[in-house]
């Protein structure tokens, strides 16, 4: 090997040498490059793929009635899952677990085998199961078999007041009623776990960063008792007088807390949450809370806004006599009948007897816009808000009126109403004119917390003045005592009310159908109301006084008994009125056609043992309006000076008079409230000061 | 003493680097395994690096011209070999590159081949006693280590097949090749590889085309260098420490053991430890150049620059390839890639080194 070829081959290995420095520098660079540049965004990247946040859901609020019973509520159960790759043999598995937690072995079989060889490291194998087959499954004690707490929504009283509660979906988020209205309460704060999984999903560790906070309680304002009674009486009528759907809304009137709401839809199975939801249409519709989502044409009972308008607009009272034209009129060029030829009635006829033209009539004299205005100061039109899914029901604005729309808004037809709106409506007269806004949740609460605030009730409008909404009281007395709505009479107690039918318009034939929807708006008892209840049935063939006004007597009733509201009519069987009931002399009288009627209506109330029992109703109700309000023809007991009498004194004296005495101190009476010679509003209590 | 030459004449700090790095495989692959159903593969690879150094010791021994007097003889075994593992070899994942011996043991013929090309060119080039060589001279020896690559190929397994490359061209280049002729052979290389694009199976093709652009097909071909560079970035300049680099031990990365355990090692050591582990592989290449200069004759000179250019096309291949800087090509890393074959080849090949070394004083 001679020098050059020596000093050659030098010069080559130096050539490659550099090379392979080139390429060593280039990757150090790379190294230098993802190490120490790139390396947090792919120090990322390796947590994104390695760790995953999730949020553990806590346990959802419960769902109680005004008295503390569950309607809905989470409790926990296990689910069992399972990693497949650590199964060994799947068949076994299959065949153990289909029997113990009763689920199909081949389909079972196919799932875990699906599993197994996409390389997935979990899977549920079932979900929720029973106390049972937990107990069962955990005795065969399989390591490869693993447990996982969740909870399950029972709803202990099944499908009662279900489209109002409704119900909520796999992952326990509510979908619908009041589950979905409140879903945020209920559900409260979800917890975050960070997981770490393998690159097939077998979780290595799980490491909880946040506990998640309980959701809260809500007790609503519905009454279960209350409810059931509702939907029981609701489910029959539709039943028995084949309509469509029904709703119905009971209310306190005082305080716009709805006690039950409930829909019904016919040949739709029984909405019950606690089982999965059913495919179809029927099922769906049964889902659906008609009382605030389903508008319809009001009809007759919305004569009840014309009417209050036109006490508070015009200078018609309930005695001015309307002509009703016998029973036919000509408004804009349409010919309108009544149902019956009436030639004379008073206003509170009208109301009573349901009148259409005198109803034209009356609204002709109120005015598109005043008429416009009392129907959006009812609440119609709008949403009340109370739960998701309501519809706010037409009212059209005066600019879009025909000529001859006024005859038709006056008796209902032209606007669309729901149950509830109606239910707010007839709060307003129960409660001397206040709109009170309907609410369905009384109370939220966290589990262990310290109780929140009841939400104020909000500054509610006015609707009417106090003293048109007693006018209308007594009105709508007369209507029950004398008028369409006979059905509506109480046992042991007065009760308002106005029914309605209205036809169904046919929209594919462009008419009127003879289905109607007939309704029933009320309140009992007529003096203080201490609940309204509204009752439409869709698609009934015959009148809302014949089919609707049943419903209210048998849900009011009920109401009345469960609120333990005191009765302010003697019981007919009870000894000391085995004089001829007072109530039937009114209707009686009424129906001879005296002029004054509306005027002895209250008369039944001069009989002191119903006063007294009125006295005793009205014991604990607080006082709605001045004396100024009491109609001059109301005849209660004039109160007495009891100034300077002793305690003992006034206590005979007053039970004497049947008067409720509220004391105050000791020794002899220094101050009373009203002064003597008033008399007294029913449900007003004299107030006495003692001293001595 | 070894026919007459001290114990002490060995290659000392070249075995001592070769231990290190051995050291830090097992390691690695203790790591890297821990939880897997290769969890025993630590201990298998002590076995393995012990039966190595045996070798060694063995081929130490025999003198290294004895082995290139039976270089055509080895070739000729070779090529039954590769041909005997085409026909009987064990299928797995596609290729065959293994013949079953028994005992559920596997042996990769190709690996061994490794060692005959490099007699085989120490033994032809030395035989030239030629300054520069003509083009019948490269084109003999092309056949000859082409024959192999071909078979190797035909596994397939283009990986292994290359690293024969290296070790010709070395060869040739020291050699003395005209400059018109490199520039002939470049030009050559440069029409003739786009055409073999043609005769590469899908699979590689998309090793190359997902190379060129990973995020072409990220849970697909392009999978191992996305996890592979997430894996050394997340690594940073210290590392996350020994198990607890999450993509190793969650089993992001594939094959964490053999082909990928530079990745592994950068993820749990970081920068320091990558430039360390890089930084014994420099002085294991500079001790076998050192010998190079030192080798007694030219045979010797070509035996230990085949080796390590071999070794040297090996690391850069495969740290390239976990950093997305070559196409994935299956080759291991030396001394620290979990497997028998390779870690024989590797001690077989620096025992040729330590022969050369032991015999560098001529009598």
């Amino acid at each position: 090997m001679d020098a050059r070829a020596e000093s050659q081959a030098v010069s080559r290995l130096r050539f490659l040498a550099r090379v392979f420095f080139f390429w060593g520098a280039v990757l150090l660079a790379r190294l230098i490059d993802l190490q120490i540049i790139e390396h947090e965004e792919l120090a990322r990247m390796a947590l994104d793929q390695q760790q995953n946040d999730s949020r553990i859901l806590g346990p959802r609020g419960a769902i109680l009635d005004r008295n503390g019973q569950y309607l809905a509520r989470s409790l926990p159960v296990e689910s069992v899952c399972l990693d497949p790759r650590k199964v060994h043999n799947l068949g076994m598995a299959a065949d153990l677990l289909a029997r113990v937690l009763s689920l199909d072995s081949d389909t079972l079989l196919r799932r875990l085998v699906a599993a197994a060889e996409g390389g997935r490291g979990f899977l549920w194998v079932k979900r929720r199961i029973s106390p049972e087959e937990a107990q069962a499954l955990r005795a065969y004690k399989l390591d490869w078999v693993e447990f996982r707490t969740e909870t399950k929504r029972y709803y202990p009283k099944g499908s009662l007041g279900a489209p109002l509660i409704g119900s909520v979906d796999y992952e326990e988020k509510g979908n619908g009623g009041v589950e979905l209205g409140w879903d945020k309460e209920l559900r409260g704060k979800a917890g975050v776990a960070r997981t770490t999984a393998d690159v097939r999903g077998g979780v290595i560790d799980r490491r909880v960063f946040s506990e998640p906070e309980p959701g809260k309680d809500l007790t609503l304002t519905i009454d279960e008792r209350v409810q059931f009674a509702a939907d029981r009486a609701l489910r029959n009528a539709v039943r028995e007088n084949h309509c469509r759907t029904g709703s119905l809304v009971v209310m306190d009137p005082r305080t716009g807390d709805i006690l039950a709401m409930s829909s019904v839809v016919a040949g739709a199975p029984v909405f019950d949450p606690n089982k999965p939801p059913e495919r179809g249409e029927p099922a769906q519709m049964a889902r659906l809370n008609l009382a605030v989502s389903a508008p319809f044409e009001p009809g007759s009972v919305f004569k009840v806004i014309t009417v209050s308008a036109a006490l508070e607009t015009t200078n018609l009272t309930p005695e001015t006599i309307i002509p009703c034209g016998n029973g036919r009129i000509t408004l804009f060029r349409r010919v309108i009948h009544d149902h019956d030829p009436y030639s004379l009635l008073s206003v509170a006829d009208v109301l009573a007897k349901s009148s259409n033209i005198g109803a034209i009539q009356i609204g002709l004299r109120v005015g598109n816009e005043r008429l416009y205005d009392y129907i959006k100061r009812f609440g119609f039109g709008r949403k009340t808000g109370v739960l998701p899914g309501e519809s706010p029901g037409i009212v059209r604005p005066t600019s879009r009126w025909i000529p001859s729309s006024i005859g038709s808004i006056a008796m209902g037809h032209e606007v669309t109403v729901t149950t509830l709106q109606l239910a707010q409506a007839c709060s307003a007269i129960a409660n001397g004119g206040v709109l009170v806004r309907p609410r369905v949740v009384l109370k939220r609460q966290r589990p262990g917390f310290p109780r929140e605030a009841q939400a104020p009730l909000e500054a509610p409008g006015r609707a009417v003045r106090p003293e048109t909404a007693i006018q209308m009281r007594q009105m709508m007395e007369r209507v029950v005592l004398a008028g369409t709505g006979k059905k509506a009479l109480l046992e042991g107690y007065t009760s308002g009310g106005k029914t309605g039918s209205a036809q169904i318009y046919d929209f594919a034939a462009r008419v009127y159908t003879h289905k109607y929807n007939a309704s029933f708006m009320g309140f009992a008892p007529v003096n203080n109301p201490a609940v309204v209840v509204v009752v439409t049935l869709n698609g009934a063939s015959k009148y809302g006084g014949a089919v609707a006004a049943p419903v209210f007597h048998e849900v009011a009733a009920a109401a009345l008994r469960f609120l333990d509201v005191p009765k302010d009519l003697p019981d007919r069987e009870l000894p000391e009125t085995d004089e001829k009931p007072a109530s039937d002399l009114a209707i009686a009288e009424i129906s001879a056609g005296a002029p004054r009627e509306e005027e002895e209506a209250p008369a039944t109330l001069n009989a002191p043992a119903a006063a007294a029992a009125l006295l005793e109703a009205r014991g604990s109700a607080p006082t709605e309006a001045g004396p100024l309000l009491i109609p001059a023809t109301y005849n209660g007991p004039k109160v007495p000076n009891f100034q300077g009498k002793t305690k003992r004194l006034v206590i005979e004296e007053s039970a004497a008079l049947g008067l409720l005495v509220e004391f105050r101190g000791d020794g002899i009476a220094r101050v009373q409230e009203p002064p003597p010679g008033m008399v007294l509003r029913p449900g007003e209590r004299v107030r006495i000061q003692f001293a001595r | 003493m070894i026919g007459g030459r001290s114990i002490r004449d060995l290659d000392w700090p070249l075995l001592l680097i070769v231990l290190a790095i051995s050291s830090v495989g097992v390691l690695q692959i203790y790591s890297a395994t821990l939880g897997t159903p290769w969890s025993d593969a630590w201990w298998k690879q002590i076995v393995w690096i012990g039966a190595g150094l045996l070798l060694l010791w063995i081929v130490t021994v025999i003198d290294y011209h004895t082995l290139l007097g039976n270089a055509y003889v080895y070739y000729g075994l070779s090529l039954v070999g590769l041909a005997a593992v085409l026909i009987a070899g064990v299928k797995v994942f596609g290729s065959r590159r293994w013949i079953p011996v028994g005992g559920g043991f596997k042996f990769q013929v190709s690996e061994f081949v490794k060692l005959v090309i490099i007699l085989l060119v120490a033994r032809y080039l030395a035989d030239l006693r030629r300054d520069e060589l003509e083009w019948r001279d490269v084109a003999k020896l092309g056949a000859l280590v082409g024959l192999p690559v071909a078979l190797v190929m035909k596994q397939p397994d283009l990986g292994t097949a290359l690293t024969y490359l290296p070790i010709l061209g070395v060869g040739i280049l020291l050699a003395g090749l005209r400059l018109k002729y490199l520039l002939v052979l470049a030009l050559a290389a440069g029409l003739v590889l786009p055409s073999g694009w043609f005769l590469l199976r899908d699979y590689q093709r998309a090793r190359l085309t997902t190379f060129l652009d990973p995020a072409r097909d990220p849970k697909g071909s392009g999978y191992q260098v996305i996890q592979s560079k997430i894996a050394v970035g997340s690594g940073g300049i210290w590392g996350r420490g020994v198990t607890k680099g999450y993509q190793t031990q969650l089993q992001f990365l594939p094959v964490p053991h053999t082909d990928f355990i530079f990745s592994s090692f950068a993820e749990e050591h970081g920068f320091v430890g990558v430039v360390v582990v890089l930084g014994l592989y420099f002085l294991l290449l500079m001790q076998i150049v050192q010998n190079a200069q030192t080798a007694p004759d030219r045979a010797g000179m070509y035996i230990c620059m085949g080796v390590c250019a071999l070794l040297l096309f090996h690391v850069l291949v495969n740290v390239g390839m976990v950093v997305g800087r070559m196409p994935v090509t299956g080759i291991p890393l030396p001394l620290m890639s979990a497997g028998g074959s390779h870690i024989l080849s590797v001690f077989l090949m620096l025992g040729l080194v330590n022969n050369v070394r032991l015999r560098r004083f001529v009598n």
